[in-house]
């Protein structure tokens, strides 16, 4: 409605894709702008024992384009984690559509892979053996497999764990495995749930920043869970709010913060103002009167 | 002392102490020997029975140990089949709980009027009474599985059968083992319940034709003797665990 991209009109449904006030065409850093993932009036609702059925998302409505990242953020319960489900084929949309573009459907861990909030390393197998795990599953890894495998690894830092078992390894370094993990068929989406969610705070920071660096290496799309704001402002070209009870978008906020971003960028006012508007969307203006008096 | 010192000294001390004690005490009392034979009284009675200990020990052991395969061979793919076929599940846990419900030793001279008085029989024995720990627990193992393991081989496209031994199989090995430990104790309780009712040779029936002729200490030592193959048997299996799959172990205990 304000803007459309030739790519949004070229696509093959058009109608069934509103537009959600984004501001800022430019802002994401993304010359062409196509779109990867496409979610229409997406919703799931759950049978529950006690008959009442559940809606967990709703009417959700969301269009990410290639190579950008993408951020979700809501209170919990708001459905986040289902959204993600979904694309990840785990949770069939009881409404609406979802389409994941990008060319013919993979199998696997090509079409789309999962970062979860835990690790999910495999303790029987090598660090090795686990970065190669989404190989194995569809076929026996070849040379180039392997070698690919150590790339990742090396990409992580963990070029000399290879061999190691995941109990050898700390908590930032067994996710980071898991991401090395994630990118090894070379999959058109990386979807991570809460990735850093279970770390301390110093090694949540210092993987934020490797993220951002693997992104700018291998420039995925990356659709990303998250609790914290800051992270999402941090890492995304576009954060998506989630209201709560039931789940269902309630703003998309285009962060125009300037790269490449580092941990300096937290200082900076724009970056302070969209972190204080994605605060607004979650809290209303309750919390901000609160916080004012105070 | 060192602390691996005291692990050994310490139990070891206690045990010399109680037999040193039972020794002293039936000497005092002047206790009959059928009554209750004293340590050194067994150790006579096994001594009587000289290179036959030997072969009927090694009998009784290899019905114990192939009735324990028996029963893996049995319990773990049973175990695997019950946890992911909700259908097979319902269909053959109640018969399998009640196949485990019937006392072994009652239905065990039935067994021989049926198979014989062979091998086969005393198999047969041991693995009903060692399958069910093994079967359970592998169960409960499957359905043990992290949650986001399973998520993982989905997205992975891995097939149902490739989820199961890629995934959840490998997931239930400290559960499997926790079954084999149980599962070999009992195995050894199997053995000697088979050899009462149907055998001429082994510890078992060293224990009920000694009694039979009022040799008490010779029926005593076989019992020592068997519990000894007990605790062996039951070390085997967590050093088995331990060597083969070390990162189960590991894992539990850095979390």
């Amino acid at each position: 409605m304000i803007h459309a991209t030739p790519a949004r009109e070229a696509h093959s449904k058009p109608e069934t894709r509103p537009d959600f006030g984004m501001q800022g065409r430019e802002g994401a850093g993304t010359a062409r702008r196509e779109p990867i993932i496409e979610l229409a009036h997406a919703g799931v609702t759950f049978a529950t024992a006690k008959g009442d059925p559940l809606v967990a998302v709703e009417d959700m409505n969301l269009t990410i384009y290639r190579e950008e990242i993408v951020s979700l953020v809501g209170p919990s319960g708001c459905g986040k984690s289902t959204v993600l489900r979904m694309l990840a084929g785990l949770q069939q949309p009881t409404s609406g559509d979802i389409w994941i573009g990008g060319g013919k459907t993979q199998r696997g861990f090509s079409e789309v892979a999962l970062v979860f909030q835990r690790p999910t390393l495999l303790p029987w197998l090598s660090v090795m053996d686990n970065v190669l795990y989404p190989v194995k599953v569809l076929q026996r890894p070849t040379k180039a497999h392997r070698s690919r495998a150590m790339e990742l690894l090396e990409l992580v830092g963990l070029q000399d764990m290879a061999d190691r078992m995941p109990h050898e390894l700390s908590g930032g370094m067994q996710q980071r495995a898991s991401i090395a993990r994630s990118l090894i068929l070379d999959p058109k989406i990386l979807l991570m749930d809460e990735p850093f969610g279970a770390l301390d705070a110093l090694t949540r920071e210092d993987l934020q920043l490797d993220l951002l660096d693997i992104h700018a290496e291998t420039r995925k799309t990356i659709l990303l869970v998250t609790h914290s704001i800051n992270e999402a402002v941090l890492l995304s070209d576009r954060v998506a709010v989630m209201s709560a009870r039931p789940g269902r978008m309630q703003d998309l906020v285009e962060i125009d913060v300037p790269k490449p971003r580092g941990a300096e960028s937290g200082a900076r006012p724009d970056f302070l103002a969209l972190s204080q508007r994605i605060r607004d969307d979650i809290f209303g203006p309750r919390l901000s009167r609160k916080g004012r008096r105070a | 002392m060192s602390p691996a010192l005291r692990k050994i000294v310490l139990p070891v001390g206690t045990f010399l102490s109680f037999l040193l004690g039972w020794q002293l005490l039936s000497e005092a009392l002047d206790v009959p020997v059928y009554l209750l034979p004293s340590p050194l009284d067994i150790y006579e009675g096994g001594g009587k029975l000289g290179p036959a200990i030997l072969s009927n020990t090694l009998e009784t052991l290899k019905t114990i140990l192939l009735g324990f395969v028996c029963a893996c061979v049995v319990g773990i793919p049973l175990g695997v089949v019950v946890s992911v076929n909700r259908t097979i599940s319902e269909m053959i846990y109640p018969l399998i709980v009640f196949l485990n419900a019937i006392p072994i030793i009652a239905i065990a001279p039935i067994l021989v009027v049926i198979f014989g008085t062979d091998m086969t029989t005393r198999l047969i024995i041991v693995t009903l009474t060692c399958f069910f720990p093994i079967m359970v627990n592998t169960a409960a193992g499957m359905m043990d599985t992290p949650k986001e393991m399973l998520d993982l081989a989905r997205v992975a496209g891995a097939s149902r059968m490739g989820e199961i031994l890629s995934v959840r199989l490998p997931s239930a090995i400290p559960f499997i083992f926790s079954g084999l430990r149980i599962g070999v104790t009992v195995a050894v309780v199997g053995a000697v319940v088979a050899e009462f009712v149907n055998a001429n040779k082994g510890l078992g029936f060293l224990v009920t034709s000694s009694t039979a002729q009022f040799a008490i200490p010779t029926a005593t030592a076989c019992v020592v003797i068997l519990a000894v193959i007990s605790v062996v048997l039951y070390e085997a299996v967590n050093w088995a665990h331990r060597a083969f799959f070390g990162w189960s172990i590991k894992t539990k205990a850095g979390e």
